[in-house]
C-alpha cells in the first residue's frame, strides 16, 4: 500500500465521478447534522425551565417585573407562536444569513462571531500546531524505541499532559514565563507574543493525547509484514520509518487532528477565561450565563457547522489518502 | 527523499521552526513611559452604556467614570451634592426641588440642564423599569437648572438618586429612531473606545465641573479570571485590579511594591430562609440556624479574614442607621439544641438527624453561580458541616441565577444563599424580605410592612433612624433572613499609583486625586 498526498495522485474520470457522489453524500449528511444539532438546542434552550420571555425580560429590564413588560418581550420576539413555527421562522432568517441580535446586548449575532473568529482561528491553529510539533516526534521516537526507558518517558510524559487540568497548567505558565522570568504577558490579545502561552496550555495537553496515537498507530505498521519485507531487503531504518511506515500511520493522527480542530474552533472556554481570549467559547458561556438565547443558538449553529464541515474534510481527505477507504464503495 | 516524503519532513520542521520564532519573537511586556495612564484590570465588560439597563459585574465601575447621578456619596458615604447642587422638600418629601449646577456640559459640549433630568428619569430608564422609583409621578422643568420631582408618596429621594446606576446622561446618547448611538455623560472621563471583552479606553474630560483628574487615560483591561488579574498586576500589565480573590489578599499585602486597599462595603451575605413553607416556616428552626452558625469563623477561615462577621445584622456597620448596639446572635451549638428540642425536634431513630411529626430537619441550601458569588459556595458547605452538628441534614444546590429566580417566585425552596445590596441609605427593598415589596422570603407580617413603608416614607431624620432601628430589631427578632458576613471591597495597586482612596459603595471607583509616580 502506498501513501499518496491529495492532489498528487492522478485522478481518472470514474474515479472523479465518485469521488463528486461521495461529497454530495457527505454533504447532505452534514447538512442534516447541523440541522440536527439546532433542532435539539433550539428544543433545549425553549424547554428548558423558565418562560423564555420572562427570562430576557430578566435580563433586560432586571428583576422587578410587570406582566406588560413580559408579554411586550413574549410579542416582539415571537415567543407567542408555537414552537415549531418560532424554529422555522429562525430557520428562514438563518438561510438568509441573518442570525438575528442579541436579546441582551442587540449586537448582530454573525457581526460578533465573525467579529471573534481571527482569535478563534489563531488559537486555534497555533495550538494545533504545536501539538502536532510535539506529538509525532515524540509518538515516533516512543515506538522505536519500544520498551526502553526513552519509551517509558514519552509515554510518562503523556500520561501527564492527558492529567495535568488546561487552566492549572495556563496558570503555572503565566507565573514562570510572565511573573518569574518576564519574557512574556500573561494575558491579553493582540501580537505574537499574546498567542504563545494559551497555545502552549492547549497544544501540550492534545499533544499529549496525539503521542499515545502515534506511538500506538506506528507500532502497529511496523509489524506489518511489508515492514519486515523492507528491512530484510537491507533498507536503512530511516528510510524504512519515514518513507514507509510513518506515512501509513499518519492516517488516524490526521483524522484525530481534523476532530481536534473541530473542537479548537468551537472554543476553548478555560484557556480563553484565563488569558483574557476573546474567542467563540467564551463567547458562547457567557451567552449562556446572560440566557442570551438568541447568541447561544447562533454560536451553537456556528461550531456545529464548523465541525461538521472539518469532519466532511477530513472524510475527504481520508478518502484520498486511503484508497482502502474508497469513496466508490461507500 | 522524494517530494512526498518532504512533505512530512516539511510539517515537522516546518513546525519546529515556527516554535522557536514565536518564542524568540516574544518580548517582556513593554511597560507604559507615560505617567498618566493608568491600567486597570476588571472581571467583566461592559455590556450596556445606555439607561435602560445597568451593567453587570465590573462594568459599573466604568460607568461610575462616565456617568454621573445628581446626588453623590462620598468616600465614606455621606451624602454629597452632585450635578445638583442643593436639594429641597417643601412639603416633607412628597415634592423635591433639585437645583443644579449651571457649569456642567456633557461631553459632547451640549449643556447638562432640567432637559437631561427629565430624559434620564423617563419610563424608559431602569429605575422606572425595575419599579424603584415607582412612586415618582412625574417631573416638572421649573427652569433650565431647577426641576421639581412630584411624588405619589413621600419618600427620601435624594438617598435614591446617589445610585450609579440610575445617572443622568445627554438626551444626545440616542440616535433620532431611539437607537443607542454613545455614551455621553458629565464625568471625568469621556468614552474614547471599546474593544469587546479586550478593552474600554476612557479619556480625559478636560471641560469637568470638577476637579480635573490628574489621569489623562484610563483603560479598563478585561481579565475575567481572577488569578490572571492579580498575576498581571504583579507583572505591571495592569496598574490596578478589582475583585481579587480571599486568598490572594495576604500574599499581596506582604509584596512591598503592591498596595492593597480595603474596606467595608454595603454588601452582606445572607441566607435567605422561606418562612411560608418547609422546615423554616417554624422561627424556632430559623433561630436555631442563627446560633449554630458561626460567622466569626467563618470569616477567619473560609473567607481568609476578609469580610466582618454579620451574625445576624441586616445593615453593614458603614451604612447609616446601622445599630451598633444590637442584640446579635452569638455562636452557641448548646443553644441552638436546646431551642430545637424544645419546639419538639428530637432524635428518635438515632441517626444523627432530628425529626418532629415523623420529619426529618432536613433542608436544601441553593446556591447560584457567578462573578459575585465565587465565596458562596464554600461558604454553605461550612454551614452545612455546621448543622449537622445540631441534628439538620443540609443538602447544597449550586444552580444558575434564572433557576434560582424561578424557585423564589413560586416558593419552591428552602433557603436561599443570596447577596444583598444594600446601598448605605433608608432603603427597605434590600431587606429582600418585605412582603409588599420583594416577597422573596414570603414572610407575611403586616407589622413589618408597616415599619417599612414608614421609615421609606419619612424625610426627618431622627424618626427615620429610629425607624429603622425598629426593623433592625424585627429582622433580628423574626429571623425571615440570617445575616452572615458583611462583605469587604478589595482593590490592589502597584505603589507607584498614588492618591486613591478606596469607597465602601462597591459600584465606584474614585479615580479623583489619583496619579502615577514618575519611576515606575
Amino acid at each position: 500500500m502506498v501513501f499518496n498526498c491529495a492532489g498528487l495522485r492522478k485522478i481518472d474520470h470514474k474515479e472523479r465521478k465518485g469521488m463528486l457522489k461521495y461529497i454530495l453524500k457527505r454533504m447532505f449528511f452534514v447538512f442534516f447534522v447541523v440541522i440536527g444539532v439546532t433542532l435539539v438546542t433550539f428544543s433545549t434552550m425553549h424547554f428548558a425551565p423558565g418562560d423564555p420571555a420572562e427570562v430576557i425580560a430578566v435580563a433586560r429590564y432586571g428583576e422587578d417585573l410587570t406582566q406588560e413588560q413580559i408579554d411586550w418581550v413574549r410579542v416582539t420576539e415571537g415567543f407567542d407562536s408555537p414552537v415549531y413555527i418560532q424554529y422555522l421562522k429562525w430557520l428562514e432568517h438563518v438561510l438568509h444569513l441573518d442570525l438575528g441580535r442579541s436579546v441582551v446586548t442587540s449586537h448582530d449575532i454573525l457581526e460578533e462571531i465573525t467579529t471573534r473568529l481571527p482569535a478563534t482561528i489563531k488559537l486555534a491553529a497555533a495550538s494545533l500546531l504545536i501539538s502536532l510539533c510535539i506529538s509525532i516526534p515524540v509518538g515516533i521516537i516512543s515506538a522505536v524505541r519500544k520498551n526502553t526507558v526513552i519509551d517509558h518517558l514519552c509515554m510518562a510524559g503523556a500520561l501527564l499532559g492527558v492529567s495535568i487540568p488546561n487552566f492549572w497548567l495556563g496558570l503555572l505558565l503565566i507565573w514562570l514565563c510572565a511573573l518569574t522570568l518576564h519574557i512574556l504577558p500573561s494575558y491579553g490579545y493582540g501580537g505574537i507574543e499574546h498567542l504563545v502561552l494559551p497555545s502552549v496550555t492547549l497544544g501540550t495537553s492534545m499533544a499529549a493525547i496525539t503521542t499515545r496515537l502515534t506511538r500506538s498507530s506506528m507500532l502497529d505498521v511496523l509489524s506489518q509484514e511489508y515492514i519486515v519485507t523492507a528491512r530484510a531487503k537491507g533498507l536503512d531504518e530511516k528510510t524504512i520509518i519515514f518513507k514507509h511506515a510513518l506515512k501509513n500511520a499518519m492516517l488516524p493522527i490526521i483524522t484525530f487532528a481534523g476532530l481536534q480542530l473541530g473542537f479548537l474552533l468551537g472554543g476553548s472556554v478555560i484557556v480563553e477565561t484565563i488569558f483574557a481570549w476573546p474567542g467563540i467559547g467564551k463567547l458562547l458561556v457567557d451567552s449562556i450565563y446572560a440566557r442570551d438565547f438568541a447568541m447561544v443558538q447562533g454560536c451553537v449553529l456556528f461550531i456545529a457547522v464548523i465541525f461538521a464541515l472539518t469532519n466532511l474534510a477530513v472524510d475527504i481527505m481520508y478518502a484520498f489518502l486511503d484508497p482502502r477507504i474508497r469513496y466508490e464503495k461507500s | 527523499m522524494n517530494k512526498k516524503s518532504n512533505f512530512l519532513t516539511f510539517l515537522i520542521m516546518g513546525g519546529l521552526i515556527a516554535t522557536v520564532l514565536l518564542t524568540a519573537g516574544c518580548t517582556a511586556p513593554q511597560e507604559d513611559d507615560a505617567t498618566n495612564e493608568l491600567v486597570v484590570g476588571i472581571s467583566t465588560d461592559v455590556n450596556n452604556w445606555y439607561l435602560d439597563k445597568f451593567p453587570d459585574g465590573d462594568g459599573r465601575f466604568v460607568w461610575s467614570q462616565v456617568y454621573e447621578t445628581l446626588v453623590r456619596l462620598d468616600t465614606d458615604l455621606n451624602i454629597v451634592p452632585g450635578l445638583a447642587e442643593s436639594w429641597e422638600t417643601p412639603d416633607d418629601g412628597k415634592t423635591w426641588i433639585f437645583h443644579l449646577r449651571d457649569d456642567v456640559y456633557f461631553h459632547d459640549g451640549t449643556p447638562f440642564d432640567a432637559n437631561s433630568v427629565v430624559f434620564s428619569y423617563s419610563n424608559e430608564s431602569y429605575v422606572k423599569k425595575m419599579g424603584a422609583l415607582r412612586a415618582l409621578d412625574h417631573i416638572e422643568i421649573i427652569d433650565e437648572n431647577t426641576v421639581k420631582f412630584v411624588m405619589n408618596k413621600p419618600m427620601p429621594l435624594p438617598f435614591y438618586l446617589t445610585h450609579v446606576a440610575w445617572p443622568i446622561m445627554s438626551p444626545s446618547c440616542v440616535h433620532e429612531n431611539g437607537n443607542f448611538a454613545e455614551p455621553i455623560g458629565t464625568g471625568p472621563f469621556k468614552f474614547e473606545k471599546q474593544v469587546t471583552d479586550q478593552e474600554i479606553v476612557l479619556v480625559r474630560n478636560d471641560k469637568y465641573w470638577g476637579d480635573k483628574p490628574a489621569l489623562e487615560t484610563v483603560t479598563f483591561k478585561v481579565i475575567p479570571e481572577a488569578t490572571t488579574r492579580v498575576m498581571a498586576l504583579e507583572t505591571k500589565e495592569v496598574d490596578m485590579a478589582i475583585k481579587l480573590p480571599e486568598y490572594d489578599v495576604s500574599r499581596l499585602e506582604e509584596e512591598p511594591d503592591v498596595d492593597v486597599y480595603r474596606k467595608l462595603t454595603t454588601f452582606t451575605d445572607f441566607l435567605q430562609f422561606n418562612c411560608n413553607s418547609g422546615v423554616f416556616k417554624d422561627k424556632e428552626v430559623r433561630k436555631a440556624v442563627a446560633y449554630s452558625i458561626n460567622t466569626e469563623q467563618m470569616v477567619n477561615t473560609v473567607l481568609e479574614g476578609i469580610g466582618s462577621p454579620a451574625k445576624g445584622r441586616a445593615f453593614s456597620p458603614v451604612m447609616m442607621y446601622s445599630n451598633p448596639e444590637l442584640d446579635l446572635y452569638e455562636y452557641n451549638v448548646e443553644k441552638a439544641r436546646d431551642i430545637l428540642y424544645e419546639a419538639g425536634w428530637q432524635d428518635s431513630d438515632n441517626d444523627g438527624v432530628l425529626e418532629k411529626n415523623g420529619e426529618p430537619l432536613k433542608a436544601t441550601i441553593v446556591v447560584g453561580k457567578g462573578v459575585w458569588a465565587s465565596r458562596h459556595v464554600p461558604m454553605a458547605e461550612a454551614i452545612q458541616g455546621t448543622l449537622q452538628k445540631v441534628g439538620m441534614d443540609a443538602d447544597i444546590q449550586v444552580l444558575e441565577s434564572g433557576a434560582i429566580n424561578k424557585l423564589e417566585n413560586e416558593g419552591q425552596f428552602d433557603v436561599i444563599f443570596r447577596t444583598g445590596y444594600f446601598v448605605w441609605g433608608p432603603y427597605p427593598r434590600h431587606f429582600f424580605v418585605h412582603q409588599s415589596y420583594c416577597p422573596y422570603s414570603h414572610y407575611n407580617n403586616p407589622e413589618y410592612d408597616k415599619l417599612a413603608n414608614a421609615a421609606d416614607s419619612t424625610v426627618d431624620p431622627e424618626k427615620q433612624k429610629q425607624l429603622y432601628y425598629d426593623l433592625q430589631d424585627m429582622v433580628l427578632e423574626e429571623l425571615p433572613a440570617f445575616y452572615l458576613v458583611h462583605e469587604e471591597k478589595i482593590i490592589a495597586a502597584n505603589s507607584y499609583v498614588k492618591g486613591y482612596q478606596i469607597t465602601a459603595e462597591d459600584p465606584w471607583l474614585n479615580l479623583e486625586g489619583v496619579y502615577l509616580e514618575e519611576e515606575q
